[in-house]
């Protein structure tokens, strides 16, 4: 049963992780080799020294691609299933509903976690050969907010998608973009410090207000 | 008969619109039994707190002695659910939806699907979006007798489906529900149909429940009569008597109560009642005997 839940994902999103594989390991693909070119034209001594003193990072244009691969995720997952109240299929099948929500929301945060990680091997794996290898975890650390943004923004557009309300869903979209803007206050690294834990405790408890969405769809909430 | 479906005093409102009041109903194990009911008079409402996707104001309903708020999942697995619309996950093909549905119910009846599948001349691969609203129909009505339930809801099963598939549909559902002693809860907005599937009847009308009887004591019992009488007479209404009118000199009313009763209750009236005649009825109209034409 659990591996027809994943199917169903499956089938859904198939297309989508494709497309969202590529773009994203094309913005950190985009975002190295600006990083190389920099290094080939200035020289690495003076592109160490710009990260060491004005705390640049290089990747800045690929700051909003995860949160945008989360949401997109998010609707690419969960908009078929509201269409037309599908949902009610989902929730009549012979499995808990909490657990047919979890099977769903897993899905797409391990998914989610793979793509991501693949970004983050890239930057990394890209950066060393002309980085020293705190300068490499320099922008890995002004990555990992964005990339915990994109898995929150994943849990905060399930909880918003799945609401049935539209008076709900719009508060739901308020406090989804106040949450999100957490994520980035500072595009430096090391910025957040040990906050970044609070972060991503954050994120993952973002997976239970879908739960209350849910809640609301078996109540029969309408406008 | 023991009851598969059991719903006690239920009240539901939407805002302050009152759909029904202290509803209870019983649907015994191995009937098929329709509800009937003019747009607005809440029978998706119904279907909806039976499935277990709308909180009644008031009242509960069981299934299978469960109350459907807190349904198993073993439970769930004994009810096949059409929704209105024949909703079904459109992004998959013939094929997999099948294979993931199958995975969900062990008495999963393969061949019963495909056997269905293949009236609609498509490829196995067809994605369901693709398919007219008809096809998608079949392959939903197709999944519900796949799953091989003990208790069948069925939210508009007509809706979409063209003359020809609708009987072939009334007749296999029949067929089946009686041999394998199924129990059928179903609405549809065609009563020919029903007549042809349905062992009883609820009719409902704005808020209440007309009659719940079985359907051959209804077509038995139910008959209309009609009357010479002046435009100006004032027909008896009330107590049995349902929706007297005069038209263009000719009185006219249904009851439950026996011909020699009507007629006394009009002659009481001051009725004349010349060629007084009694007719029996086919269910559709019993049903607007009952329910009135709006």
């Amino acid at each position: 049963m659990w591996k027809a839940l994943l199917y169903k994902e499956w089938i859904k999103t198939r297309w989508y992780l494709l497309l969202a594989l590529l773009v994203t390991l094309g913005f950190a693909g985009y975002a190295l080799l600006k990083l190389h070119r920099a290094v080939a034209l200035m020289g690495a001594g003076h592109i160490w020294e710009v990260m060491v003193t004005r705390q640049a990072v290089f990747i800045d244009q690929m700051q909003y691609v995860p949160l945008l691969a989360g949401l997109a995720l998010a609707a690419v997952q969960y908009l078929p299933e509201m269409h037309r109240k599908c949902l009610k299929l989902t929730l009549h099948l012979p499995v808990p509903a909490l657990a047919t929500l979890g099977v769903m929301l897993a899905f797409g945060v391990a998914v989610l976690a793979v793509l991501f990680g693949l970004g983050i091997a890239l930057l990394a794996a890209g950066a060393r050969p002309v980085l020293a290898p705190e300068l490499v975890g320099n922008i890995l650390h002004a990555a990992l907010p964005w990339y915990l943004a994109g898995v929150a923004g994943y849990l905060l557009g399930a909880w918003t998608i799945l609401e049935p309300t539209w008076k709900r869903r719009i508060l739901c979209l308020l406090m989804s973009v106040l949450l999100l803007r957490l994520f980035f206050l500072a595009p430096v690294p090391r910025a957040y410090g040990g906050f970044l834990a609070v972060l991503a405790l954050l994120s993952l408890c973002a997976a239970s207000l879908s739960w209350l969405s849910v809640v609301r769809f078996m109540a029969g909430r309408q406008d | 008969m023991e009851p598969v479906i059991e719903c006690r005093h239920l009240t539901h409102c939407y805002g302050r619109r009152k759909i029904y009041e202290d509803l209870s109903f019983d649907v015994p194990r191995g009937r098929i039994l329709g509800l009937l009911g003019k747009n607005g008079t809440g029978k998706t409402t119904t279907i909806n707190i039976l499935s277990g996707y709308l909180e009644p104001r008031s009242g509960e309903c069981l299934i299978f002695g469960e109350n459907i708020r807190t349904l198993t999942p073993q439970t769930r697995r004994r009810i096949a659910l059409l929704i209105e619309g024949h909703v079904q996950y459109q992004f998959m093909t013939i094929e997999q939806i099948e294979r993931f549905y199958a995975a969900f119910y062990p008495a999963w009846n393969r061949d019963a699907y495909y056997g269905l599948m293949e009236k609609l001349q498509v490829a196995p691969g067809q994605r369901i979006s693709r398919m007219s609203c008809g096809q998608r129909s079949q392959v939903a009505l197709g999944l519900i007798l796949a799953q091989n339930a003990d208790l069948l809801v069925l939210d508009d099963f007509s809706m979409g489906l063209d003359p020809g598939y609708r009987r072939l549909f009334v007749e296999y559902l029949r067929e089946f529900a009686k041999a394998e002693g199924k129990t059928v809860f179903l609405t549809s907005h065609i009563i020919q149909d029903m007549e042809r599937l349905i062992d009883d009847c609820i009719i409902m009308d704005y808020g209440r429940i007309l009659v719940q009887m079985p359907v051959g004591d209804l077509l038995r019992t139910f008959r209309r009569y009609s009357f010479r009488c002046p435009d100006d007479a004032r027909l008896p209404s009330g107590e049995g008597l349902y929706h007297p009118a005069v038209v263009r000199g000719r009185g006219e009313l249904c009851s439950f109560a026996s011909p020699e009763e009507v007629r006394f209750r009009l002659e009481e009236a001051g009725i004349p009642c010349e060629g007084f005649t009694a007719e029996t009825l086919n269910l559709e109209d019993a049903f607007i005997g009952l329910t009135g034409k709006y």
